[in-house]
């Protein structure tokens, strides 16, 4: 499998929902002879896509596990990352794009930017993952490639500059023109596998030749000797590649390529520019943190012969065991050899290693630096570090969302509750996003994650892989409680019942703080408290954070300042300081006016005109605020802040209101807090459940 | 006019206004705890220097007038029609900003600079909440220029109105074409204003090639002047942004001239 590195190609596809990442990884698949047929998205043939493996994704139409696979296209070994679009599913994405070394952005030529493109957008810039652009669905009717370029410029903010220019739009598609070779490209052949070369129609020619012109102008920005070229009018087709490639290669410049996947048309010189214009492992800089010498950044090199560095970036648990997949950043992971874990200190030996192909593997004897693979049978935890030995390298972490939403579960049998924790076990291992644990007080099972569908997913998975069922509750939403104004406490602990007695005074203030996290500042001058039992005060505060006295929802953004206390030579102790911190902060609690916060989701959707006030009106029901509309001809896009418990079920209201024409997404926003009268409820249905657990 | 006559023209000002605002019945009740926040707001009101140019009213428009900011491309008219929008929604009036040429992302930055701006200016604290109070008041709309229409913003207001969501009580149109034929809309926008008792403020773009027309009117608006209310200009001269009032608003020589400093785009009156 070992070839030259710059002929190795990571690369990832991302975009909003629905805008055919998946059938363009079945199309680059086809041409790239990894598959003999092609099988559509949710297809009369009912096989699926290549990508989609699980039965769930093929049954609903969208990807929930990202899939890799790899391919090989005029020499170059590319591979393949195929995401989830839905922003429930958001860490499998972020997952992806921190080991990949460029992406495809696909959009809708109909829908242009969507939401969820905003978001992919803002992680392909926190992984500085560099990118070129494909404006898919150009054969559907109200396609306009050239709008979606604006809005990449308008919303995107990228330099976005056209590659090619469509021969004929909507059901008229019949080509690309390539504005680098000046010439019309034509995809013949029942698949499109024919790849016709031709003059560019008279028609096109002057438009062609302005677009060129813009994007000579665009790339001289990064090449002098494009500079030049172009003013003495002997621009070549690979100086101007080059200059595209540099500007690609630092994000200031996006390529823009267009066509339909499902209609075969522009995918394959999309591949070549996936060889010319994205990066190979050596191009990106990769960090990792020396933890033997205080996690100074140190620069990994893309050498094969170098100690192994490796990053486990998605975890997967089959029948053979848990299946690992990795990036090599340097050196070499072979069988055999002995890899350290830099988390935990522990030493594996390296047993199976496999390349992907969706869910078929292929056998392997080592992966090399600057390639992705998996390994079996080895025990770790998402986003660990692998290395030899001597080294003590760690990747920087992935940034994992915190969730939103929880669900209770409780399993239907005693077989479906054995089954049920060995799922649960897995998911939570697989997907950082998702957590479990057992509430206390109800001994209910709860489940939590990033959304709706999130979940439910989950629960639907349990059922057929596991033949675990479970009933659910309604979902609960993550509340929080915080103060709105400093309070003072002045709490003494006093008990006297026989045996050594307890004595603990603890005084000070409560305030809001900025931030969400709890802040505990130690005043006490003059030893009034002793200085061992300060931390037993923070103890006893932080135990009371969990649960806040209001509603039982954890505690958030409050600022503790202990100033004052007394203590007694005998009868003070670790326990009595404290129980003396728990009443204090009972105390300062209820009088710095408590509230409750509920998430604030960002709600778009996307509609046809025609529906706009259906849509208004039922997002105006749910409490939402509307922030504004935009007319984008014959759909609309309507953008609101909704609070999450809203929610629940918007999807059949939506369907219902707009004839299913219209979608919409979800994604967190804020914390905000909740309305007097709602807040009553909330508090009149806690004493409730209190009563009924009693 | 030095800073003490400016100060002085403020407190006639805020005597006038606060006149006006007490209420008729003698008993009102006052919640403490919001008593800070309510005082912020109408601090944050009587010191706005926009309140310069108000009549004896609250608004600088009468109720179902037009009015107008002109000035070249890139000068501020976004910003100044931003801040004519932050004062009413202070105010606790509805504000409809509709937007020809900027997404509602942009729309939505635009608020959100001035107003932190304008916070960061007086120093106040609460400046969330505040924001919070004023949002559920705003609404944005946008629109491409190809395909907005009077009859399509009159349908999608009812959309709104019908379902009690939103009812504006001023409209901010950024971005209408000015050139070509606009009278029939302008009437048609004129008459619906005043039916539903609105104010309506555009911006018009100027250019540096076509010179005025009496009283500094643009040739864009020459035949159509009467139909506006008020016109204000943003003249940029040096390094200074200049606020001129070429028709209707009160002009007169009492009050400083306004100026909006190109760092925060914030108005301020000229201090000399």
């Amino acid at each position: 499998m070992e070839k030259d590195l710059n002929q190795i190609r990571n690369i990832g596809i991302s975009a909003h929902i629905d805008s055919g990442k998946t059938t363009l990884t079945e199309r680059i698949l086809y041409y790239t002879n990894r598959i003999y047929a092609i099988h559509d998205v949710k297809g009369k043939d009912g096989v699926g896509a290549t990508m989609d493996s699980m039965e769930l994704e093929k049954e609903r139409g969208i990807t929930i596990a990202s899939a890799a696979t790899f391919c090989e296209w005029r020499n170059h070994q590319v591979n393949i990352i195929d995401t989830p679009g839905h922003v429930d599913f958001t860490i499998e994405v972020e997952r992806s794009l921190r080991v990949l070394d460029g992406a495809i952005l696909v959009l809708c030529s109909v829908g242009g930017v969507q939401s969820q493109s905003i978001t992919v957008d803002l992680q392909m810039k926190r992984y500085k993952v560099p990118c070129i652009a494909f404006i898919n669905k150009c054969d559907r009717s109200g396609a306009n490639p050239f709008r979606v370029i604006k809005q990449l410029r308008d919303k995107l903010n990228h330099n976005a500059v056209a590659m090619q220019m469509p021969i004929g739009l909507e059901a008229d598609l019949q080509g690309v023109v390539d504005i680098v070779a000046m010439q019309a490209i034509y995809f013949d052949g029942e698949n499109g596998e024919d790849l016709r070369v031709d003059d560019i129609p008279d028609n096109m020619l002057q438009e062609a030749e302005g677009l060129r012109e813009a994007l000579i102008d665009a790339a001289s920005m990064y090449s002098d000797d494009l500079m030049e070229a172009a003013l003495e009018g002997e621009v070549t087709q690979e100086l101007l590649l080059q200059a595209i490639r540099t500007g690609t290669l630092s994000r200031k410049l996006t390529p823009v390529f267009m066509g339909s996947a499902y209609k075969n048309k522009g995918v394959q010189p999309l591949l070549d520019a996936v060889n010319d214009l994205l990066p190979c492992p050596s191009d990106v800089d990769n960090q990792a943190l020396d933890m033997k010498n205080n996690e100074t950044q140190i620069t990994l090199a893309s050498d094969a012969s170098k100690s192994p560095v490796a990053l486990a970036f998605k975890l997967e648990d089959g029948q053979y065991g848990q299946l690992t997949y990795i990036r090599v950043y340097q050196g070499t992971i072979s069988k055999g050899d002995t890899i350290v874990n830099a988390r935990t200190g522990k030493k594996t030996k390296v047993g199976r290693l496999v390349r992907m192909h969706a869910d078929q593997m292929e056998d392997i004897n080592s992966i090399p630096a600057g390639y992705i693979g998996a390994l079996f049978g080895i025990d770790c935890a998402s986003g660990d570090t692998f290395t030899d030995r001597d080294n003590r390298l760690s990747m920087t972490s992935m940034y994992v969302p915190e969730p939103v939403i929880s669900l209770a579960i409780v399993p239907k049998d005693n077989k479906a509750q054995t089954n049920m924790s060995k799922a649960l076990n897995r998911f939570t291992k697989e997907d950082p996003t998702f957590r479990t644990y057992v509430n206390q007080e109800t001994g209910d099972t709860i489940i939590s994650g990033m959304g709706e569908l999130h979940l439910e997913v989950y629960i639907e998975r349990m059922r057929r892989e596991y033949a675990a069922d479970v009933d659910t509750g309604m979902p609960r939403v993550a509340y929080r409680e915080t103060i709105t104004r400093k309070a003072e406490f002045n709490y003494t602990h006093k008990k006297q019942t026989g045996g050594a007695g307890q004595f603990g005074r603890v005084a000070g203030y409560i305030e809001p703080a900025d931030n969400d996290e709890f802040e505990f500042v130690n005043s006490v001058t003059g030893g009034s408290i002793p200085t061992q039992f300060i931390a037993s005060c923070k103890k006893g505060f932080k135990s009371c954070l969990v649960k806040g006295p209001k509603m039982e929802f954890p505690v958030t953004g409050i600022r503790i300042v202990i100033d004052d206390g007394a203590s007694h030579a005998v009868d003070s102790s670790e326990m009595a300081f404290q129980a003396a911190a728990r009443g204090a902060f009972r105390e300062g609690y209820a009088k710095a006016r408590p509230v409750i916060h509920e998430p604030i989701m960002k709600v778009v959707v996307e509609s046809p005109t025609e529906f706009q006030g259906n849509v208004m009106g039922s997002l105006n029901q749910r409490r939402g605020i509307i922030l504004g509309s935009q007319d984008e001809g014959v759909m609309c896009v309507i953008e609101a802040q909704v609070p999450l418990a809203e929610m629940f079920g918007y999807s059949t209201v939506l369907r219902s209101s707009t004839q299913g024409k219209a979608q919409f997404t979800m994604e967190f926003n804020t914390y905000r807090q909740v309305p007097q009268s709602i807040a009553e409820d909330l508090v009149k249905k806690a004493q409730e459940g209190k009563k009924n657990v009693a | 006019m030095t800073l003490t006559d400016y100060a002085s023209a403020l407190d006639r000002q805020s005597a006038v206004v606060q006149k006006q605002s007490r209420p008729a019945c003698p008993a009102e009740i006052i919640n403490l705890r919001e008593r800070n926040f309510i005082m912020l707001k109408k601090d944050l009101i009587l010191r706005n220097p926009l309140r310069l140019l108000g009549q004896e009213n609250q608004d600088i428009l009468p109720e179902g007038g037009i009015g107008a900011v002109l000035a070249r491309a890139g000068v501020g008219k976004t910003a100044l029609m931003v801040q004519l929008a932050l004062d009413t929604l202070l105010r606790e009036k509805n504000v409809l900003h509709v937007s020809l040429n900027d997404p509602v992302d942009k729309v939505r930055l635009w608020h959100k600079e001035v107003f932190h701006n304008l916070a960061e200016q007086y120093n106040l604290s609460q400046i969330n909440q505040l924001w919070d109070s004023i949002l559920p008041k705003r609404f944005i709309m946008t629109f491409k220029v190809e395909g907005f229409s009077v009859p399509k913003l009159e349908e999608r207001l009812r959309d709104l109105t019908e379902q009690d969501i939103f009812k504006p009580q001023m409209i901010i149109i950024d971005g209408f074409p000015f050139e070509g034929s606009v009278e029939e809309p302008l009437q048609q926008l004129k008459e619906f204003s005043s039916r539903h008792g609105l104010r309506i403020w555009f911006s018009v773009r100027t250019h540096r090639h076509e010179d005025p027309g009496p009283g500094g009117i643009p040739p864009q608006l020459s035949n159509i002047d009467g139909l506006f209310n008020v016109i204000l200009q943003l003249l940029p001269e040096g390094k200074k942004v200049h606020v001129r009032v070429l028709k209707g608003a009160d002009s007169t020589a009492d009050y400083p001239e306004l100026l909006l400093d190109p760092a925060t785009m914030l108005i301020s009156p000229q201090s000399k």
